[in-house]
């Protein structure tokens, strides 16, 4: 059985290994001239303050075709894991009835059971190996531009490093096998796998990833003259934002407290910020003199692989409960 | 007697409100080959596939050779079943098919299966996509009978052929009967097509059996007795009456006799299968009378 799983999966294997091979050639070629770059700039062999020969570096990644590829691989990883539960996922049983061969299949002297965990396990197991991969090449090709300009404990690139693709990965595997199974229809299962993966994947990044570990704080004078926004509202309502934060990091929350530790909102004084012959200077000036602190709450760097393994765990336990839903449903109710 | 090939009792399949097959009640002999007959929607193919367990009965039982449909590897393996338009993997080479079949069945006829797709006269390279819908049903019949089934389950394997395809294919089959001890069941809309083959026969009408026997004793025991007009109750002692037709002038009655008719005013002539089968449909489409069991 084994060996049919393996055979019905030869095509998109090797779509599938020609891809990888094209992006690896690709990484290897540009990651020469990228590490070329990171020593040229001295960023390499720098102590201590290492600032210009960073910012030389990024300067020359972003004037060159590395930015692209960087770019390119970023989209990889977040793609792939999609299109494994549309092609691979989805197709897996739903193809088979609507083709009608799960009649041939499973009237063999093998139990459904064994039929359809021969076939998640093949294709499970090349889905977390392809991806497994992919990740670990983009990841290691990107360290150095990730360290230097884009924090990947940030949403946007946090997804597309690590070990997360791989959860990722198995949970669009798997629910594209359950819904090609209830939906029996491949296209329709195809499309309810997609919305399905953008609306977890989506809730992940959006609401929940924050608050997998605990998140870090920092308490800080609100310095104005390095202000990020300043508005003031009807009736005097203030909004300011301090401008101080933690390097390296993802930032959730940043407001600004009074010394007795309320959200500061106002109101604003009629003497320096609603007197028209004065600049916003002289409002600033009075905000700086209320002695208040800036609170920002933040994911920082060091967070970065104990939010890999939680968020990982989550998606492959939900996949793996899927898989015992399908088995189940297969004995039990498939017809 | 030995262990019945199928036996169900009070066997039933509803999809929502719609009941593909209601209250089936049915024990076949084994070591027959066995043709079941009845117009669609009869529950033909609903039967077999429960026979063949891919399907699971709303409610009532069956067992086939003794034991619960699919109820594991060993019972799977002693039922080999070519499913209705013959399906096959149509990526997949011949070849690749009969790799599948020798890995997914303990019993597996290497020699079985590469002679008959040498007989055949088929490219083993050849993908099952690209062969003719009579080739792909031959395909599909050498992965069952390479299995070496105790059971030969058949859901209308013929309907989709060509003349021509459906003679190579019943030929086949008869060609392994002669040559292995198995039960065939064999389903079929169409007499002409079972009556080469089968030795038994059952009419199956809206699920109900409607008769159910050797074709040599129900060959034997129907008639057609046409005679001056008369009214059923009228007829031939002995002979129960299953169609019956009315000129002005004469009767033409279908009945089941076990003795002979003698009667001096009728003219007796044998039935063939084929009306006879029809006569015992088109009764079901006028009345609801008990099924009828004939032994001899």
């Amino acid at each position: 059985m084994t060996w049919f799983a393996w055979r019905q999966f030869r095509t998109p294997a090797w779509i599938t290994l020609t891809g990888l091979g094209v992006m690896a050639v690709l990484l290897l070629v540009t990651g020469h001239n990228l590490a070329d770059e990171w020593t040229s700039s001295g960023a390499a062999a720098c102590h201590g303050s290492c600032d210009a020969a960073v910012t030389d570096f990024i300067q020359q990644f972003t004037s060159g075709a590395n930015e692209r590829v960087y770019q390119a691989g970023l989209l990889a990883v977040y793609v792939v894991p999609p299109l494994i539960g549309i092609f691979w996922g989805a197709p897996l049983i739903a193809r088979e009835l609507e083709a009608g061969t799960h009649r041939l299949a499973w009237t063999q002297s093998i139990s459904r059971t064994r039929w359809i965990s021969t076939k998640l396990a093949v294709v499970g197991s090349a889905t977390a190996v392809t991806t497994g991969l992919l990740s670990w090449a983009v990841t290691t090709w990107s360290g150095n531009v990730d360290a230097a300009d884009y924090p990947r404990i940030t949403p946007a690139i946090y997804g597309a490093r690590g070990i997360v693709p791989i959860g990722y990965a198995l949970f669009a595997f798997a629910v594209g096998v359950t819904m090609g199974m209830l939906i029996r229809r491949t296209v329709p299962a195809m499309a309810a796998t997609l919305a399905i993966y953008i609306a977890a994947v989506g809730s992940m990044s959006l609401w929940v990833r924050a608050h997998l570990v605990a998140t870090a704080h920092l308490i800080v004078p609100l310095d104005v003259s390095r202000i990020r926004s300043f508005g003031i509202a009807n009736k005097g309502v203030m909004e300011v934002l301090g401008g101080a934060e933690p390097s390296n990091a993802w930032v959730l929350t940043n407001t600004t407290i009074t010394q007795t530790g309320h959200v500061f909102t106002g109101p604003a004084s009629a003497q320096y910020c609603a007197n028209p012959n004065q600049g916003p200077r002289a409002c600033l000036d009075w905000v700086g003199s209320l002695g208040l602190r800036q609170y920002v709450t933040y994911q920082p760097a060091s967070h970065f692989w104990a939010l890999q393994r939680v968020e990982t765990g989550i998606f492959m336990a939900v996949a793996f409960l899927l898989v015992g839903f399908t088995l189940y449903w297969a004995r039990r109710r498939l017809t | 007697m030995s262990v019945p090939v199928l036996q169900a009792e009070g066997l039933s399949k509803r999809y929502g409100r719609r009941a593909a097959l209601s209250d089936c009640t049915l024990s076949l002999p084994p070591g027959r080959v066995i043709g079941l007959v009845g117009p669609n929607g009869a529950g033909k193919t609903t039967l077999l596939q429960i026979a063949v367990g891919l399907l699971a009965p709303s409610s009532g039982a069956m067992t086939v050779l003794g034991a619960s449909p699919a109820s594991g590897p060993a019972q799977l393996m002693r039922v080999g079943f070519v499913a209705q338009d013959t399906p096959t993997y149509p990526g997949l080479s011949i070849a690749d098919h009969l790799r599948f079949g020798a890995h997914t069945n303990p019993r597996w006829d290497h020699r079985l299966a590469d002679e008959r797709i040498a007989k055949l006269g088929l490219d083993p390279s050849q993908k099952a996509g690209k062969l003719s819908s009579g080739q792909r049903a031959q395909l599909a019949l050498t992965l069952a009978i390479a299995k070496r089934p105790d059971l030969l389950v058949l859901d209308e394997p013929v309907a989709s052929l060509d003349p021509l395809a459906r003679r190579e294919f019943l030929q086949n089959l008869m060609a392994f009967i002669a040559d292995h001890e198995a039960s065939v069941i064999l389903s079929s809309h169409l007499v002409s097509d079972l009556e080469r083959v089968c030795d038994y026969l059952v009419v199956l009408v809206d699920s109900r059996v409607r008769v159910a026997g050797e074709v040599e004793d129900l060959l034997a025991t129907h008639h057609r007795v046409t005679g001056p007009r008369r009214d059923r109750s009228d007829a031939p002692p002995g002979a129960a009456v299953i169609e019956e037709s009315h000129t002005d002038r004469q009767s033409t009655l279908i009945v089941h006799s076990d003795i002979p008719i003698m009667d001096p005013m009728v003219s007796v002539e044998p039935l063939t299968l084929e009306d006879l089968v029809l006569a015992y449909m088109s009764q079901a489409a006028t009345a609801s009378l008990p099924a009828m069991e004939i032994i001899r």
